[in-house]
């Protein structure tokens, strides 16, 4: 399989084309098929990875507008490879958490086309290939908002859509930039990331360029004050909206530091640790209150996003290999987690129609399975050793020590003001006597609702006790990306911040 | 060896997930059998594995790696060493009388295979935090405590919230919410410790960072030691991060002896000692980590001594000795420190176990003031707590006379006499609360027939099980010698000057003078009836001590109200007034500049005409200005 990332890309593209004429009674089950082979071709794609090589592999390139250098260029490193497998597992999730909706038919097939468009922006490798899928990733969402979304559903979808829209029309300019840049250096144009990343830009000119990236990533992540969109469409959007919205759409955000702001700006990026760090701070606490503020349990897990986002932004700025590894297992874990947490949330509406913590109460006692899986996503939520969210959350703050051990102690009031607004939500919800009557008799989690959990369960458990085998591919791949970023940087500041690893300099 | 290790650690995994099997069913026997045998296993195990590391020495395995990054690389690796070994006996023991006793108090109640999954769960995250090999490994212990800690204060979680003046700890939830935020505000101090360490050593491995502590600065040091050290307030309750700890006795009792007196709360204590090459270096540290100790040793006393709430009275006294504890180890005599920690966690144990009986016999009753006189139909109940609080005083021959006697010899040894003052007082204070308790409870006049109860004793089997808690409670200080010489092969040998070897008899005296006189006086006012003056109940100390100084409202009305009015005003001014109405403005600024806009679309072909017109000009104008420019 030689090709495996086309097929990755354009397996759920036909599916959801050859949808349209699928029956009605069996689309479900159509659905969940393709989802199904698809997160197994992912599968297959973590198993013929070579954990021991930390550059692109899988490569595909064809060329398609030649003049302009732009190419069907494809590849996948450890710091892409486990975003697509949880792109993948997160829509099978979602297909089968997927109830009695109305115009289910519909719903599978923006579902798949929306898989394309998450698969295809972390695997391409040229930014113009990169930005239409990035933006063609919107269109799906939209649709899935404003279709089934709830009272607000069309203010909500429209701003999501201009927001993210404006944003990265801004990055388009940067992209067009550096490739002018590159023509003017090399002659030819070219939109390869590769060859780009051997472009050394003046500081001047990284320090602009970093600012229009940042606009069109941080509008994404969503980063305060950019983040006004995200509570709308989590408010708005249906369940299985959120979960994919959440667990992946957020990522290609901090995907993108990742990918562009820090190999190609290196030295721009360690000039702006102070401000992207305060940013980060802004979203870590001040989005904590915010969501403890909530008297509705998905606003608390839409703004808690946020806050945990912040924690990514701040690993993803460590400059070490620690802390970049860390926040980019913290975009799985909270993936995984924040994933769940909406489904969680998304059970309770099925059954009340109402997400109003103040409608609840001593739920433990009438749901007890539920409570328990809430339960679990809490401490993971909150960061429990032995869960998946500790291990990212961890490192990326441990790895943010390094340049600001004070901004890192102020970050690190996240494991603190994430209890608070978590541990509230929790007693609210499920603690003290059953109040209202028509709690009294509610169903807990039937077959379908576990289904979906107990995978989510299982990998909060399972990477929170054995992260290695996730870890040791992306590690590999980070170090090489400092090593890089070490080797490119000019200004000698840029060059002492990039902490390279003792075992990435011993392998040369 | 290392199937032994292994054994112990892990017998209360395997019982807590057998009982978490049948978490939701109703209650089956098998659960609270199978965890006690369990844990019973893991007791065995530990005592070999002392056993061995007394006879051959530590042993070290590595299980496998866990965090693997940059070059941070963490396994889960365990240690056992003369203080893990100690700490490992000490808690397995408690911990299979606890499962044991629970079996008895839990039997009615319909989360009983839920409370015997937690209670394990919470035995192997201890079990995890004394044997691991590395900083990072005795957090998933810290941490796991935290969360088991929650899940039992919060067992009854069903409970309604009330009012402080009906409960001070307001209802379960909320007391299990309010010990895992402190707590973790304390272990946000303990990851910046870690982090400082990592950075500067390369290694959370304990051996690597003990060896490393001579390159290291002063400061460094100090900053690690501090750090470190505010993590240890938040599990071990030290000020201002006490105020959960009494609130944590809304918990099952059982909990409350096991989590909140022998074990978890010692971890803190642990901690120090288990960092002692690193506090020997900076005994400035140190020595405010005593008088810290020594402050909250005095601190909680006192407000046990207005108490009327059973169980809240021997958790200040936990508080009390907790100080105790710290003082000893602040000053550098880590293993008294330890062997404190271990007579406290037998007698500490039974003290509660026996309230425990106390609270069953009355039916959940635990206002001192309406019992009295109990000694009559629960005569081994009395004998265990009476023991159990001799021992709490000093009182020669039992446990807590040798170790509470070591530490004012060491406090007086270190020339710090307002430490051995203070300490001292709260000996005598320590005797009057805890006999207060005593005689009203088992003593005076029973008042509880006033009020309805028929106390019984408990279960036979539930008596037989406490026993090695109070023979150990009687016995454990006469190994004061042996255990020295063990610990101290890895602890520093803590000596006192000849000075003070010459005025051991004198220290013993007075010390143990004023604990008689506090139990004496204890006598006098409460032997035949309970003794009330409503003058002093109304005085301001009396009503600034029964309100636990004021503190909890304090935190209520200047952190929680304020930090949530904050919240309100973030969201709705802040977040919705300003950074969203500045985003919707914008989006308002474009659509309604094209509408203006529109209008130039007139239709009209003159119109367009004086348009482009204008166009034209400016740009003939941008054009001259370019060409004179350049």
């Amino acid at each position: 399989m030689e090709n495996i990332l086309s097929v990755l890309i354009f397996f759920p593209l036909i599916a959801a084309l050859l949808g349209i004429l699928v029956k009605k009674e069996t689309i479900r089950v159509y659905g969940l098929t393709v989802a199904a082979i698809e997160f197994l071709l992912s599968l297959w794609l973590w198993f013929a990875f070579d954990p021991a090589n930390s550059g692109f592999q899988f490569i595909e390139y064809v060329p398609l507008v030649s003049d302009f250098g732009i190419n069907y260029y494809l590849g996948v490193d450890g710091i892409s490879l486990f975003i697509v497998i949880m792109a993948a597992l997160i829509t099978l999730i979602g297909i089968i958490s997927l109830g009695e909706v109305k115009d289910l038919k519909n719903m599978i097939i923006s579902l798949l086309l929306l898989e394309t468009a998450m698969v295809g922006v972390f695997v391409s490798l040229d930014a113009i290939v990169f930005y239409l899928f990035w933006e063609f990733s919107l269109v799906p969402m939209l649709y899935i908002i404003g279709y089934w979304g709830g009272e607000k559903r069309l203010y909500a979808a429209i701003k999501f859509f201009l927001y993210t829209f404006a944003g990265s029309l801004i990055m388009l300019v940067g992209m067009l930039y550096i490739a002018y840049v590159y023509q003017s250096v090399a002659g030819v144009w070219s939109f390869s990331l590769t060859d780009w990343y051997a472009l050394v830009l003046p500081i001047s000119v990284q320090k602009w360029l970093f600012w229009a990236f940042f606009l069109g990533f941080a509008i994404k992540v969503p980063m305060f004050p950019f983040h006004t969109w995200l509570p709308y469409a989590h408010g708005q959007a249906p369940t299985v909206g959120s979960v994919i919205l959440a667990a992946v759409l957020l990522k290609m955000g901090t995907y993108g530091f990742v990918r562009f702001s820090l190999p190609l700006f290196p030295d721009a990026a360690v000039a702006y640790i102070v401000p992207v760090g305060v940013i980060a701070l802004m979203m870590i606490i001040y989005t904590a209150m915010v969501a403890y503020a909530q008297k509705d349990m998905k606003q608390v897990i839409a703004y808690s996003s946020i806050s945990h986002m912040g924690v990514i932004v701040l690993g993803t700025f460590a400059m070490n290999a620690v802390g970049i590894t860390g926040s980019i297992f913290l975009m799985l874990s909270h993936g995984i987690v924040s994933g769940a947490l909406f489904l969680l949330v998304g059970v309770i509406y099925d059954r009340r129609h109402t997400k109003l913590m103040s409608e609840f109460g001593g739920l433990a006692s009438v749901m007890p399975r539920y409570a328990v899986v809430f339960g679990i996503m809490l401490m993971a939520s909150v960061g429990l050793p032995l869960t998946i969210g500790f291990v990212g959350e961890y490192l990326s703050l441990a790895g943010f020590f390094r340049v600001a051990p004070v901004m890192t102690l102020v970050g690190g009031t996240s494991i603190i003001l994430g209890a608070v607004y978590m541990l509230s939500l929790y007693k609210k919800t499920f603690f003290g006597p059953v109040t209202k009557e028509e709690n009294k008799k509610l169903f807990d989690l039937n077959g379908r609702e576990l289904t979906a959990l107990i995978p989510l369960v299982a990998i909060v458990i399972w990477l929170g006790v054995y992260p290695k085998p996730v870890l040791v591919p992306i590690d590999n791949s980070v170090k090489a990306l400092v090593s890089f970023m070490q080797e490119k940087a000019q200004t000698p500041e840029a060059k002492a911040i990039i902490h390279v690893s003792t075992s990435s300099k011993e392998a040369k | 060896m290392e199937s032994l290790v292994y054994t112990a650690l892990f017998a209360p995994l395997v019982g807590s997930l057998f009982a978490a099997l049948f978490g939701m069913k109703p209650k089956s026997l098998w659960t609270g059998t199978v965890t006690s045998l369990l844990l019973f296993v893991s007791f065995v195990a530990s005592v070999l594995l002392l056993q061995h590391v007394m006879e051959v020495g530590p042993v070290h395995v590595t299980l496998m790696d866990w965090i693997v990054a940059g070059d941070m690389r963490i396994p889960f690796g365990f240690n056992v060493d003369q203080v893990t070994a100690v700490m490992m006996a000490v808690v397995t023991l408690v911990s299979t009388v606890v499962h044991v006793y629970s079996n008895g108090y839990m039997e009615h109640d319909k989360g009983f295979n839920r409370f015997f999954s937690y209670l394990s769960a919470f035995v192997f995250s201890m079990l995890v935090l004394v044997m691991s090999d590395n900083f990072l490994g005795l957090f998933i212990g810290w941490e796991g405590v935290g969360v088991c800690s929650w899940l039992l204060i919060g067992f009854w979680y069903h409970k309604e919230d009330v009012t402080r003046d009906v409960n001070p700890s307001i209802s379960p939830s909320w007391a299990a919410n309010e010990a895992f935020i402190m707590n973790r505000i304390a272990d946000l101090g303990m990851l910046v410790g870690i982090f400082l360490i990592y950075w500067n050593v390369g290694s959370l491995q304990y051996d690597e960072v003990f060896a490393a502590v001579p390159q290291m600065s002063h400061t460094l040091l100090v900053a690690i030691g501090i750090f470190l050290f505010i993590g240890a307030m938040g599990k071990s309750a030290q000020f201002p991060l006490h105020t959960w700890l009494a609130d944590a006795m809304e918990g099952p009792t059982p909990v409350s002896a096991l989590i909140h007196a022998a074990t978890m709360v010692t971890a803190g204590v642990y901690l120090v000692i288990r960092a002692h090459p690193l506090y020997s270096s900076i005994p400035e540290v140190g020595y405010f980590i005593a008088l810290l100790g020594t402050f909250v040793a005095i601190f909680a006393a006192s407000m046990a001594l207005v108490n009327r709430d059973l169980k809240r009275i021997i958790a200040y006294s936990t508080l009390s000795q907790l100080g105790y504890m710290f003082a000893a180890a602040g000053l550098g005599a880590y293993w008294v420190a330890l062997f404190h920690l271990a007579a406290h966690a037998f007698f500490k144990a039974l003290l509660f176990l026996g309230a425990g009986n106390v609270m069953h016999a009355m039916h959940d009753e635990l206002d001192i003031f309406k019992m009295g006189g109990l000694k009559k139909v629960m005569r081994w109940t009395y004998i265990y707590m009476g023991v159990a609080s001799l021992a709490l005083c000093g009182i020669w021959p039992l446990a807590g006379f040798y170790s509470k006697d070591t530490i004012l010899e060491v406090a007086f040894n270190e020339h710090t006499y307002g430490i051995w003052f203070v300490l001292w007082l709260t000996a005598g204070l320590t005797a009057f609360y805890s006999f207060r308790l005593v005689f009203l409870t088992f003593w005076s006049d029973e008042r509880y027939k006033k009020y309805g109860f028929h106390p019984h004793e408990v279960q036979k089997y539930v008596l037989w099980a406490m026993a090695p808690l109070g023979i150990l409670a009687v016995v454990f200080g006469w190994w004061k010698e042996e255990f020295m010489e063990f610990v101290t092969q890895l602890l520093p040998a803590y000596e006192v000057s000849e000075h003070t070897h010459h005025m051991v008899p004198i220290l013993i005296v007075v010390t143990s003078a004023i604990a008689i006189g506090g139990i004496v006086v204890a006598y006098v006012l409460y032997h035949k009836r309970l003794r009330r003056n409503p003058k002093i109940e109304a005085s301001l100390p009396y009503r600034v001590l029964s309100n636990q100084y004021y503190i909890p409202i304090l935190y209520e009305k200047a952190i929680s109200k304020p930090y949530a009015e904050l919240a309100d005003i973030a969201w709705k001014e802040i977040d919705m007034q300003v950074v969203d109405a500045t985003v919707d403005g914008i989006a308002k600024l474009v659509e309604e500049s094209g509408d203006e806009t529109r209008k130039m679309q007139t239709g009209n072909l003159s119109d367009y005409l004086k348009w482009m017109a204008a166009g034209a000009i400016i740009l003939a104008v941008l054009a001259i200005v370019a060409v004179v420019k350049s």
